[in-house]
């Protein structure tokens, strides 16, 4: 995934290279607009941008679902700090141990799955982005973060349910998810709450929270 | 609705526009370039939204330009 996320990349930079260069050449050389020139504008405003265009979208698109990436705003740093902490008890971290979810935790976790959960998890993060740069969170403390911004909404247990399985025996057996099956399945109660498997971000959240 | 068209594609100034094209061209790839570099929130944002508007007006100031031009050149009818 890396690899190809790295070719597309340089797919990327290789054909805005290619399209700069003609565009560069036009401006400068001014040469008159025979067939030959309008090929050569096409080539330079059509067919290498609109490359760039599909492999820098494919590029951004992977770019967005690494760790460092949700880790670059400030508000995060101590979520990055505790996944990527080898030695931290956190459900979050945890998960992050496992090289199925590695550098691209946190959106396998908070990514959701439904028909349109791509677009609509994209959606999240552009308005995360605004929340960020323009309505004022980039200037909170992390003290400020901590006390007052929670999850939009609750956390879907189907997220967790997409890798682990709620039809083995082994989860169907265990007492508790019996005794709350109904509440689990229409999200009443969390996986990751106090109590149950507790909470993936313990640092943030208050000591009546936990 | 169509004579206003033809006498926007025969006033159209297709050099001047199409340099702007150019010009926007480049901004574009700038752009899309730094998303992939930085590879930073605001840049990547910036990279698949404002640099993809860019680059549809710089492609369509090309297409119509070109379109002026050969309109512009095409024999008169008598």
């Amino acid at each position: 995934m890396e690899h190809a996320a790295n070719a597309v990349g340089g797919l990327a930079l290789a054909t805005a290279a290619i399209s700069a260069a003609l565009l560069i050449h036009h401006l400068i050389a001014r040469p008159p607009l025979t067939p030959n020139t309008r090929l050569r504008l096409l080539l330079g405003l059509g067919v290498f941008p609109f490359l760039t265009a599909v492999s820098t979208t494919a590029s951004g698109m992977h770019r967005t679902t690494e760790r460092d990436f949700c880790g670059s705003c400030h508000v995060m740093i101590t979520h990055l700090e505790d996944v990527e902490n080898p030695t931290s008890p956190s459900l979050a971290s945890r998960h992050a141990r496992n090289p199925m979810f590695g550098g691209a935790a946190c959106y396998t976790c908070h990514a959701d799955y439904s028909m349109f959960g791509y677009p609509l998890t994209k959606l999240t993060g552009v308005n995360h982005v605004y929340q960020y740069y323009l309505n004022g969170y980039r200037n909170w403390s992390l003290d400020r973060f901590h006390a007052e911004i929670r999850t939009a909404k609750p956390y879907p247990n189907a997220n967790c349910l997409q890798c682990h399985s709620g039809t083995l025996s082994s989860f169907t057996k265990t007492a508790e998810h019996r005794a709350m099956a109904e509440e689990l399945a229409q999200n009443r109660v969390s996986c990751a709450s106090g109590g149950c498997h507790g909470v993936a971000h313990p640092f943030s959240k208050r000591p009546e929270e936990l | 609705m169509m004579k206003r068209l033809s006498k926007l594609l025969a006033w159209w100034p297709v050099e001047k526009a199409i340099r702007v094209a150019c010009v926007l061209g480049l901004l574009t790839l700038a752009l899309m370039v730094a998303g992939v570099i930085l590879g930073t929130p605001l840049w990547v944002v910036a990279s698949m939204s404002i640099a993809q508007g860019l680059g549809v007006a710089a492609g369509l100031l090309f297409a119509f330009s070109v379109a002026a031009d050969a309109i512009g050149k095409s024999p008169k009818a008598p």
